[in-house]
């Protein structure tokens, strides 16, 4: 997601759009209907033109749907219900040599979208490209050999324990068809202009403007899916805003600056919006400053900082205050101790002052730095400056352009800074790429995770200790110490969730994932979750 | 000839100079493009990969001076090599996409601009101490308000307000581009706003321009001479005073051409219009080196060829220039 670019723009459509008011003609609609029911316009990800790239394993080139909608993995994860796994196009999957093998045995009677079958050649072949070719490699997998047993197991060999990585290399590694991708000499700049996937969908229409996705007739599930026609249009932030406001999109997963008068406009029921958490925002200390390293100094912060107020006043209300383990909640209950789990965050100026009576008045002082395209950060900030002030803590806080705040929190040239956590089907996930040492670098070395720099021996044995098991229990046990960590020493504070952004509209189609039913991550641009919503969508009024 | 010559030895060095800024620039920004990638993409893509896909998308650990060697190398070989934005696009396909649309509606719009501009401004310059005088704050107003203002405006009265015209994309949503009259009624719909942006914005100049230039000619012996031999006034206006006034013009308007490649940036990204503007927005926010490098390029060149061009004109136009030799 090109968030500079959406913030930007959106100030720019919301100048255009202030005291407008008024529905309007819905342009984009559509003329192409096919059968009864009305195709669904989507959009994902801000692009004024669309590139013909189809290859699901590019990272951003590729366009939206080719993973999920037209290429399938082979089990699917509920990012909202972690452990919450569905079988998809395996049916189970079983480790072996300490886990550094797995066996997966295939769904019968799959087919390609050209008519071929799909079989245990197909799950080798792609997972034997990943090996040959690194550049397509983005989960970082250890693949040693892929081989196919039978039609329909398939195992595959890894140079180290990978129970962890079952998330990716199941859920999140498209199959790709050999008898067509066996022909491209590289498939690293193969654009897959004509994808032949096993997925609900394949390609049908193909413009710089404009791409559409009709239904697979010979889908493996049954009467599925239920929209015969997804369009595809490209809108960049600010034209998307105009969009919205015009009701020409279904579904759309965008930052919205006053989401009641430009989305919503008094129709709660049918133009509808989830922003769950994804991963966390926190308050980065920089553990190489000898002052922010005193865990005396990061609780007082923690204590001083009005969370409630930033989410209201920087964050729009769009999301929540995070708990303070960082854990997405409701969801994550299992990996947070039991006796943390009703834990919550509250101001307390008094406590915070005393925690600070040792320390030297004069050494607190701090920069605070955030990319000034984030406007709700850089508010943040400023909120965050005035509860500090309040405990003797000076902090100046500095915009800078986003190119800037990437390279100087990746090389630990700051005191504070405020970012988000990569997350993933558990919490131990965003865990890790907080936490773990072997992730925290030198300072002027640029870091991919660890920002804060945080070093622990305890951590870094409790992330291993996930690592090498299978057992959930094992993993959730391991995981509720990392949490125990988080809420006794502070390594970096939490402030609130990261939104995954997604409005939908509910006048076509009903049965979008909501904070009643979380059955799949609803914003259009994650995949393959929004394959799986489009699979559970059903015509309104039926 | 001479004088062409050493033009052309210095338009060489120019372009070797803005070759190597080229190349330079965009190496000035903090931060490199997969660490971007890894930022935006939160969670999608595992920082273990990394070096995965900085060999992919051709960023190597070379010396400066190695990548400059062989940046030199591949622009001869006229390879710009693929963008990282939309990989595995190459950056010369990526432009020659975005181009047409630039160069159709900055140019069409420049065009215009420039000759209602400069007919304007010999007219009031003819007609000045009349009621045209009052064209003057106007024009200079236009003149101060930046373009993205007046696209903004327009955008609000005549897009959303009025909604007589789209406030975006390059042509429909349901029209399929090709060689037919309902794609080509699409794109001139949609142009229509934009290109009144820049006419509007750009107008003002050559008003101004001209008609100051125009009041100094008409106050030149030879155009006394040529009203008291009884010339018509229409044959005075333009033959005389116009055809000499008009350099310095001819010279402001080479340059514009030059600049149309360039795009009106803030024009393209208030429209969403496909052209350079946006894809050279797109590179910058990516750090992506080689799609800024082959846009920068391209602009360079065309301002280039445009001063060229210009200093041809005024060989052609201007007999002085061909005199210095002697």
């Amino acid at each position: 997601m090109s968030r500079p670019a959406s913030r930007i723009a959106a100030v720019l459509a919301a100048l255009a759009l202030a005291g407008c008011s008024g529905g309007g003609a819905g342009g984009g609609g559509g003329s192409a209907r096919s059968g009864g029911a009305p195709p669904l316009v989507i959009h994902a990800v801000d692009a004024g033109t669309f590139q013909e790239d189809f290859n699901p394993y590019h990272l951003e080139g590729v366009n939206f749907g080719t993973s999920g909608m037209i290429h399938e993995t082979l089990m699917y994860f509920n990012k909202l219900k972690p452990g919450e796994i569905t079988p998809w196009l395996a049916l189970d999957h079983k480790w072996s040599n300490e886990g550094r093998s797995v066996t997966f045995t295939l769904r019968p009677g799959v087919k390609w979208s050209d008519g071929q079958p799909f079989t245990a050649d197909d799950v080798a072949f792609t997972f034997q490209m990943l090996k040959k070719h690194p550049q397509l490699n983005r989960n970082a997998l250890e693949i040693e050999g892929a081989e196919a047993l039978a039609p329909d197991k398939v195992r595959l060999d890894f140079g180290a324990t990978s129970y962890a990585k079952l998330f990716n290399i199941a859920g999140s590694s498209p199959i790709v068809p050999k008898h067509v991708w066996e022909k491209e000499k590289d498939p690293s700049t193969f654009t897959n202009p004509k994808p032949v996937g096993t997925g609900p969908y394949t390609l049908s229409k193909f413009s710089a403007q404009l791409y559409e996705l009709v239904k697979n007739p010979s889908y493996w599930q049954p009467g599925k899916p239920e929209v015969p026609v997804l369009r595809f249009p490209a809108y960049t932030a600010n034209a998307l805003q105009t969009a919205l406001r015009q009701g020409e999109v279904d579904w759309a997963g965008a930052f919205v600056p006053d989401i009641q008068k430009i989305y919503v406009q008094g129709k709660p029921e049918q133009n509808k919006f989830y922003f769950p958490p994804e991963g966390v925002v926190t308050l980065l200390p920089n553990l190489t400053n000898p002052v922010l390293a005193k865990p005396e100094v990061r609780a007082a912060m923690s204590l001083a900082i009005d969370r409630d107020k930033i989410v209201r006043v920087a964050e729009r209300g769009y999301t929540k205050v995070a708990h303070p383990t960082g854990v997405p909640m409701p969801g994550g209950e299992a990996y947070v101790p039991p006796e943390y789990r009703d834990a919550a965050y509250k101001v307390d100026v008094e406590k915070a002052k005393e925690l600070l009576k040792d320390v030297d008045p004069a050494q607190l002082k701090f920069t605070l730095l955030v990319p000034s395209p984030f406007t709700d950060w850089v508010n943040a900030a400023q909120l965050i400056r005035e509860d500090l002030a309040k405990i003797g803590i000076t902090v100046e806080t500095r915009g800078v352009a986003f190119q800037d705040w990437v390279s100087k929190v990746g090389k630990g040239d700051y005191d504070l800074s405020i970012r988000a956590t990569a997350s993933g089907p558990t919490p131990y996930f965003q865990m890790r790429s907080m936490l773990f040492g072997g992730l925290a670098k030198p300072v002027g070395e640029a870091a991919t995770g660890n920002y804060e720099r945080w070093k622990d021996a305890e951590t870094d044995r409790l992330i291993d200790a996930y690592a090498a098991t299978e057992d959930e229990t094992e993993q959730q046990k391991a995981t509720q110490g990392l949490s125990k960590i988080m809420m006794e020493k502070a390594p970096t504070l939490p402030l609130f969730y990261s939104p995954s952004w997604a409005q939908y509209r509910t006048d076509k189609y009903v049965g979008w994932p909501s904070e009643q039913d979380p059955y799949a991550m609803p914003s259009p641009y994650t995949s393959p979750d929004a394959a799986v919503v489009l699979l559970r969508l059903k015509p309104a009024g039926s | 000839m001479r004088f062409l010559a050493r033009r052309l030895g210095f338009y060489l060095l120019t372009a070797w100079a803005a070759i190597t800024l080229n190349f330079l620039i965009p190496r000035l920004m903090p931060g490199d493009p997969v660490e971007l990638l890894v930022a935006r993409m939160k969670g999608n893509v595992d920082p273990a990969a990394i070096d995965a896909m900085r060999r992919a998308f051709g960023i190597s650990d070379a010396s400066p001076w190695r990548q400059y060697l062989d940046y030199l190398g591949n622009l001869a070989h006229g390879e710009l090599g693929r963008s990282i934005t939309f990989f595995p696009t190459e950056v010369s396909t990526v432009i020659a996409d975005s181009l047409p649309w630039t160069v159709g509606l900055v140019g069409v719009a420049t065009l215009i601009s420039y000759l209602i501009g400069t007919s304007l401004g010999v007219i009031m310059a003819w007609k000045r101490g009349t009621w045209l005088d009052g064209v003057l704050p106007g024009a200079t107003f236009m003149h101060a308000v930046p373009y993205f203002w007046v696209a903004l405006a327009l955008v609000f009265v005549f897009g959303v307000t009025l909604q007589w015209f789209p406030v975006s994309r390059a042509y429909g949503l349901d029209v399929m581009p090709g060689l037919t009259g309902e794609f080509a009624r699409s794109v001139l719909y949609h142009a229509t706003l934009p290109a009144i942006t820049i006419v509007l914005a750009s107008m003002a100049d050559r008003i101004l321009g001209m008609r100051n230039v125009m009041v100094t000619t008409l106050g030149e012996d030879y155009v006394v001479m040529a009203e008291a031999k009884g010339l018509t006034s229409r044959r005075v206006m333009w033959a005389y005073a116009a055809r000499n006034a008009i350099l310095p013009n001819i010279t402001s308007f080479a340059l514009s051409l030059g600049f149309v490649v360039g795009g009106s940036v803030l024009t393209e990204i208030v429209f969403s219009y496909p052209g350079i503007g946006s894809m050279l927005l797109k590179g910058v926010e990516n750090e992506d080196f080689p799609l800024m490098q082959g846009i920068f390029l391209v602009i360079s060149l065309a301002v280039l060829v445009a001063n060229f061009l210009a200093d041809l004109a005024y060989v052609v136009l201007d007999p002085r220039t061909r005199q210095e030799t002697e």
